[in-house]
């Protein structure tokens, strides 16, 4: 089987040893999920530096609203880590059940942590992380989109193929409705809620207050993750099962092109000379996509890495 | 370091998997699908390592000649399908669902799971030591299982299938019944659950302790020497475990990787003996029949246990 994958590894290597280039400083952040590990990667030399140790099984990654804390959770661990965004040091970790996909309110209000082994939405007060409120769900709550005034949480149910929202002022459920199979990836753009069907190759458009889905993106086999880019005018997603990254214009939904990225592609976070950081589940890799050109470069992590959180402003370790 | 087992696990993935799970519309179990075909892929590779270390050795060194060895085939079944089939999905999946819903219930109460780097924080980030405590742990717990499993009737009706074979080899480590992996599985399951087992997280590790046990049931004139011995389960100690003489409660050597436990609890025998294996208390067929017939042997033998623990009452 090593000679089947040996292809794809020069590939890699080939693109990898293209012209140097001159890169900024900063740390990025990997999370290794099936390492239980955070590899702390040097972003002017691209090397990994160290690896924090997680509990059992870190996901994904949120940087607090006061940006003085870098929150990873640890699933099968429960436990959410509290790092230094600068060094990856940990600052300290909190028991916490079942911590998958995480995010904080825009108006920082509540932390949403979605329990996505076991089949709840929970709402923590990020200032004493007690938990306020518990949404029972079904099934499997993968990832969240907040609507811009805070009132409102969406959170795809991977298991169950549907979108469920949540009134975050009275804590009470809005509606469930099916969008699509195996919904991941949520964003809310331009007064919609966008949800990456995993399993189609679309991405559904959804009225925030009816959960209709009001149109179909197509962009790739397993529609997976969607990210916006910092200036808001790319959207991007990856696709599973496609081993593709698509670019989409934010604000008419019409797709600009796709790029080659085998492996698993997931998590993305964007580096400020434009490149995107995305992790590959499958290869143990974090690819350095440029958009301009399309060539990637590879940088090797731990096992199924996962969230990736950049950190441009931290000096290189 | 690259893992090439990890990476082969998730090419087959990416190449085979996803896409027959996206055109069968299953892409839900994606996740699930990639953490067996990790256990899978390290499953085969088990079989390989194995193969290719103790099949020169059996030949090399044989205790027994056998001209007919019909009956090693039925012990290839039980080893596929233990370690690559789909036995290691449903362990996967039924201790990773109890261990979420345990340990998150524990969570919600305000307490902390249990796991060996709770109790010693030092542990943390120490992987190859984390995983040999863990490892020290689960073999003593295993010594225990194994050791009560001959003391009991019934216990030993299911477990007499893994003793019935008579041309014993390094295949035979997963000849047993269903029920008694069954237990064993149970009995692993709370184990590792009270001490927080990470198995994915050192797969590795994990590949070389099956090796031992693989390699201490092979048909081999194999020590590891006076001090050897007595720090690994060799073919040699595990044979005595094996013997004619050994079935039920008069047997040794409980020890599946470790000897200490049968040192330590007085039940080692480091005689030097190479004797014959077999179970001359079982019928033909939990020995020589086909995997069904062993099975079924295995619940009469239980069934029959069970009628004289009533008539004794």
């Amino acid at each position: 089987m090593r000679f089947r994958i040996l292809p794809l590894l020069l590939a890699c290597l080939a693109v990898t040893s293209g012209a140097p280039r001159a890169f900024a400083a900063g740390v990025a952040f990997v999370v290794n999920s099936n390492s239980a590990s955070i590899s702390i990667i040097d972003m002017s030399t691209r090397r990994e530096m160290r690896r924090v140790p997680a509990l059992r099984e870190p996901h994904h990654v949120m940087l607090t609203p006061d940006g003085k804390s870098l929150l990873v959770g640890d699933t099968a661990g429960n436990q959410m880590l509290f790092l230094d965004p600068a060094t990856g040091d940990v600052q300290r970790r909190v028991p916490v059940s079942d911590p998958y996909q995480l995010g904080f309110s825009p108006d920082g209000k509540f932390l949403i942590v979605n329990g996505l082994a076991r089949n709840q939405v929970d709402v923590y007060d990020p200032a004493t992380m007690q938990l306020v409120k518990r949404f029972p769900v079904d099934q499997t709550p993968s990832h969240l989109a907040f609507s811009p005034d805070s009132r409102r949480v969406f959170v795809s149910l991977q298991g169950s193929d549907k979108l469920a929202a949540f009134d975050l002022t009275t804590m009470t459920p809005l509606w469930t409705e099916p969008v699509g199979p195996t919904p991941a990836g949520t964003l809310w753009l331009n007064g919609k809620v966008l949800v990456a069907n995993m399993g189609s190759d679309y991405v559904a458009v959804v009225d925030p207050d009816t959960g209709h889905v009001v149109r179909k993106l197509v962009t790739g086999k397993g529609a997976h993750n969607l990210f916006l880019s910092p200036d808001r005018k790319i959207l991007w997603v990856n696709n599973r099962a496609g081993g593709t990254t698509t670019s989409v214009d934010a604000a008419t939904l019409e797709v600009i092109r796709s790029y080659n990225i085998p492996g698993g592609p997931d998590d993305i976070d964007f580096a400020p000379d434009g490149s995107l950081w995305i992790t590959r589940r499958f290869v143990e890799k974090v690819a350095i996509l440029h958009p301009d050109t399309g060539d990637f470069e590879t940088i090797d992590v731990g096992r199924s890495p996962h969230g990736v959180w950049l950190n441009p402003a931290a000096a290189s370790p | 370091m690259v893992d090439p087992l990890d990476l082969t696990a998730g090419w087959l993935h990416e190449t085979f998997i996803i896409p027959v799970l996206y055109s069968l519309g299953l892409m839900r179990w994606e996740e699930l699908a990639q953490g067996w075909i990790l256990f899978a892929v390290y499953g085969a590779v088990q079989v390989a390592l194995t193969l290719a270390i103790c099949l020169p050795l059996e030949r090399w060194r044989p205790v027994e000649r056998w001209p007919d060895k019909s009956a090693v085939g039925v012990d290839i079944f039980y080893t596929i399908l233990s370690r690559v089939g789909v036995l290691p999905l449903v362990t996967f999946v039924l201790f990773y669902k109890v261990q979420v819903a345990l340990n998150g219930w524990i969570t919600d109460h305000g307490w902390i799971p249990p796991t060996l780097e709770a109790l010693f924080p030092g542990l943390l980030g120490h992987a190859v030591v984390t995983f040999v405590v863990y490892a020290i742990i689960l073999d003593c717990a295993d010594y225990w299982r194994h050791r009560v499993s001959h003391q009991f009737r019934w216990w030993w009706a299911l477990h007499s299938v893994h003793h019935a074979q008579r041309q014993m080899t390094f295949w035979s480590d997963d000849r047993n019944h269903f029920l008694d992996d069954l237990i064993a599985f149970v009995w692993f399951g709370v184990i590792a659950l009270a001490i927080g087992v990470p198995p994915m997280q050192f797969p590795v590790l994990v590949l070389v302790l099956r090796f031992v046990e693989s390699l201490s049931h092979a048909n081999a004139r194999v020590s590891f020497g006076v001090v050897g011995e007595r720090l690994l389960v060799s073919p040699r100690f595990h044979r005595a475990h094996h013997g004619v003489l050994a079935h039920g409660r008069r047997s040794c050597n409980y020890g599946a990787v470790l000897p200490w436990w049968d040192m330590l609890f007085g039940t080692a025998d480091f005689s030097g003996e190479y004797v014959p294996t077999g179970d001359p208390t079982g019928d033909e067929a939990s020995a020589t029949g086909s995997w069904l017939a062993q099975q079924r042997s295995g619940l009469r033998r239980l069934w029959r246990s069970l009628g004289s623990h009533r008539k004794e009452a």
